[in-house]
C-alpha cells in the first residue's frame, strides 16, 4: 500500500487534450482509506434516506456512510437523529435488523440500553451484585450516549455529518441543486419500495457515470431506441459553483429532432434501432408532471446521491462502498401521496426502467465492472477526459464530461492531493 | 398437496416447470415466454423479499400482461444485445404446496435455487427464493397465469438480465 501521495505526482493533470486520472484511484486500499476519513466522515453532507421511510415515532433504519454503518431514527418528540451504529461499551454493532420500531436500542452483548435521543439509559449490574463488583463510581452515563452525527432534512431528504464544521445544507448544495430538490420533493411521497444491487467496482466509476452524459444515448440501447434521451434533444448540464454536484435535463419535446439528424449522429452506433416495437407501451406511457418538461433529470450530488426523473420514474439511489472494488447501490423508488390509481399504475409499469435488471441501468453495472476488472493491473495509466472542453462548469448542452471533471477536483482538494494537482 | 389432484394434473404441473428452467438454463427467452398463458392478463413478477415483505409493489421485473411478458423477450434479444456479460443458469427447484383453485387451476409454490457461471468465470450462488403460481391446465399441458418469484437476496450479487 502506499500513501496517495506521491503515486499521483506526474499522470493526475489538465491538459489541452484531456484531464487525467491514474486508475490506482479505484484500485488502491490507501485511497480507500483516505475517502472514508476525508469525504464520507469528513467535510459532506451525505444523504441517509426519506423521512417517508420513518413515518413513526421509534422507527428506525440501517445504513451506512460511506462503509460506516449508521442508524437513522425518530425519537418519541418526533426528531430525527443519526448515529454511528456502535455501542458505547466495547464496540458491537447495536442494530442488526435494516428496519424496525423500538423504545430503545439494547445492545445484545451486555444489554447497555439507549433511548431514541441516543442517551444511555441502562447499564445492567451497574451498582453490583450482593455489592460486589459494578462500575467505578467515576463512570457517568451521561458520558457515553450514543456517537451522534449532525442531521438535516431538506423536503424529506435527510441528510447526515460527521463534520462539525462543514457549511449548512443549503450551502453545501448550493441554490440550483436545492431548486430541483424542491421541484421534486414538492410534496409528500409515497414509497415503492427498494432495489439494491451490489457491483464489482469502485464507488467512484459510478460518480462518473451519474455525471456523464456522453454515454447516456450511446450504452443505453433503450434511450436511443426508444427516445427517451438522444444527443440531438435538449437539454443542458447544470453544476453548483463548488463543481461537487451535478445536474443533467434533458427535454423531451422542446426541440424535436429530425430522423435525418439522428441518423447522422448515430450513424456508426450499434444502439440506433428505430425498427423496434413494443408489444405493450405503457412503459413509455407517461404523463406530464413537471412544468419544465423534462423527460430526464439526473442530479448527482456530492458523495453518495443521486436523484433521478426519468419520465415519471422517481427515485433516489444512495452509494455505499464496501471495499476499493465493491460498492452498494439502494435505489428508493417514490411517487406522491396524492397519486391518483392511474398515475401508481404508470409509475410502476415505468419503474422497471431503473433498478438492477433496469431497461436503462443494468448496463451501468456492466460499464462499471469492465472498468474496474480491466484497469487492476494500469495504476499508473490514466483514463482521459476531454469531451466538452476539458473543464468542469455548466453549460448549454450534454456532450460534456465536465462534471467528471468537477467531481475529481473536489476529490483531489477532500484527499488534500497537493500542489501536483494543480493545473 | 391437495387433495383433488389428478396424476395428470401433477404430471403437467411438473412438466411446466421442467419447462420453464430448461427454457432459462438455455437462455431461450422464446422459451420463457411460451410457459405462460396467451391470455392478456398473465403475468410475471420478480420481486425482493424486502419488498414483499413490507407489502410494498416494486418488483425487479413487473410484466403484469402478456405484452410485457413479450416485451422482456425482446429487451433480452434485441435490445440489450452486446450489452451485458453473457452467463448461464442452472435453476433447481423443489414444490412446497399445490392446492386447487379451482376451473383447472392450481396455487402452487416452489423453492428455487439459481446458480450463475458468467462467461471465462466460476459457479457461484445468485439467489434463491420461493415461486408462488396460478397456473391452468389447458388440455394435456399447463401454463402460468401468474408466477411471482420471490427472491432471498436483500442485495443482488449483480445486475441481472434473464427472468428468475
Ligand atoms: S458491547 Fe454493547 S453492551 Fe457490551
Ligand atoms: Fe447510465
Amino acid at each position: 500500500m502506499n500513501a496517495p501521495m506521491t503515486p499521483f505526482a506526474k499522470p493526475w493533470v489538465a491538459n489541452p487534450d484531456g484531464y487525467r486520472v491514474p486508475y490506482e484511484v479505484f484500485t488502491d486500499q490507501a485511497y480507500y482509506d483516505q475517502e472514508q476519513e476525508h469525504i464520507f466522515r469528513g467535510e459532506t453532507w451525505s444523504f441517509v434516506g426519506l423521512d417517508a421511510e420513518l413515518p413513526n415515532k421509534g422507527d428506525f433504519k440501517s445504513t451506512a456512510i460511506g462503509d460506516t454503518p449508521v442508524i437513522v431514527t425518530r425519537d418519541q418528540t418526533g426528531q430525527l437523529h443519526v448515529f454511528k451504529n456502535l455501542c458505547m461499551h466495547r464496540g458491537a454493532l447495536l442494530v442488526r435488523e435494516s428496519r424496525g420500531n423500538v423504545k430503545s436500542f439494547d445492545c445484545v452483548y451486555h444489554q447497555w440500553s439507549f433511548d431514541l435521543t441516543g442517551a444511555l439509559r441502562g447499564v445492567p449490574m451497574r451498582r453490583g451484585v450482593r455489592g460486589e463488583g459494578g462500575m467505578s463510581p467515576a463512570f457517568d452515563m451521561a458520558n457515553f450516549g450514543l456517537d451522534a452525527l449532525r442531521v438535516e432534512v431538506m423536503n424529506g431528504l435527510i441528510f447526515a455529518s460527521f463534520s462539525k464544521s462543514v457549511e449548512p445544507l443549503a450551502d453545501y448544495l448550493g441554490e440550483g441543486i436545492v431548486a430541483n430538490i424542491q421541484r421534486i420533493f414538492n410534496r409528500p411521497i409515497r414509497i415503492m419500495g427498494d432495489y439494491r444491487q451490489y457491483i464489482h467496482g469502485n464507488w467512484k466509476l459510478y460518480a462518473e457515470n451519474t455525471r456523464d452524459p456522453y454515454h447516456g444515448s450511446l450504452l443505453h440501447l433503450f434511450h436511443s431506441t426508444f427516445g427517451l434521451y438522444r444527443a440531438t434533444q435538449k437539454g443542458f448540464t447544470y453544476m453548483d459553483p463548488s463543481n461537487r454536484h451535478c445536474l443533467l435535463k434533458a427535454t423531451a419535446s422542446a426541440a424535436p429532432t429530425s430522423a435525418s439528424e439522428d441518423q447522422e449522429v448515430y450513424k456508426d452506433v450499434r444502439s440506433y434501432n428505430t425498427e423496434f416495437h413494443l408489444q405493450d407501451a405503457s412503459v413509455l406511457a407517461g404523463r406530464p408532471e413537471f412544468e419544465d418538461r423534462a423527460s430526464l433529470v439526473i442530479n448527482a450530488i456530492f458523495p453518495n446521491l443521486l436523484i433521478q426523473q426519468i419520465a415519471n420514474c422517481l427515485a433516489v439511489r444512495q452509494s455505499i462502498t464496501h471495499a476499493p472494488n465493491a460498492f452498494e447501490i439502494v435505489w428508493t423508488l417514490f411517487g406522491y401521496a396524492d397519486d391518483d390509481e392511474e398515475m401508481q399504475m404508470i409509475r410502476m409499469k415505468q419503474s422497471n426502467l431503473v433498478g438492477p435488471a433496469g431497461l436503462i441501468s443494468m448496463e451501468d453495472g456492466e460499464a462499471i465492472e469492465i472498468v474496474q476488472d480491466a484497469v487492476i493491473r494500469d495504476g499508473k495509466k490514466t483514463s482521459v477526459l476531454a469531451m466538452g472542453g476539458v473543464h468542469a462548469g455548466s453549460v448549454d448542452h450534454m456532450i460534456t464530461e465536465g462534471p467528471i471533471i468537477g467531481f475529481w477536483e473536489n476529490y483531489a482538494r477532500y484527499l488534500k492531493l497537493g500542489d501536483e494537482l494543480k493545473k | 398437496m391437495s387433495q383433488t389432484i389428478t396424476a395428470a394434473h401433477s404430471a403437467a404441473i411438473d412438466a411446466l416447470h421442467a419447462a420453464y428452467l430448461a427454457a432459462l438454463d438455455k437462455g431461450d427467452m422464446v422459451a420463457w415466454a411460451a410457459t405462460f398463458s396467451l391470455a392478456p392478463e398473465a403475468s410475471y413478477f420478480c420481486i425482493s423479499t424486502e419488498n414483499d415483505r413490507r407489502g410494498l409493489p416494486l418488483a425487479l421485473m413487473y410484466d403484469d400482461c402478456r405484452g410485457r411478458i413479450d416485451d422482456r423477450v425482446s429487451f433480452v434479444t434485441k435490445v440489450w444485445v452486446g450489452t451485458y456479460q453473457p452467463y448461464r443458469t442452472r435453476h433447481f427447484i423443489q414444490r412446497l404446496s399445490c392446492e386447487s383453485a379451482g376451473n383447472n387451476r392450481y396455487r402452487v409454490t416452489s423453492g428455487f435455487t439459481i446458480m450463475m457461471s458468467a462467461e471465462g468465470g466460476t459457479t457461484a450462488v445468485l439467489t434463491s427464493g420461493e415461486y408462488r403460481d396460478l397456473i391452468e391446465i389447458q388440455g394435456d399441458h399447463a401454463v402460468f397465469c401468474e408466477r411471482r418469484a420471490v427472491y432471498d437476496a436483500d442485495v443482488l450479487p449483480r445486475y441481472i438480465v434473464f427472468p428468475f
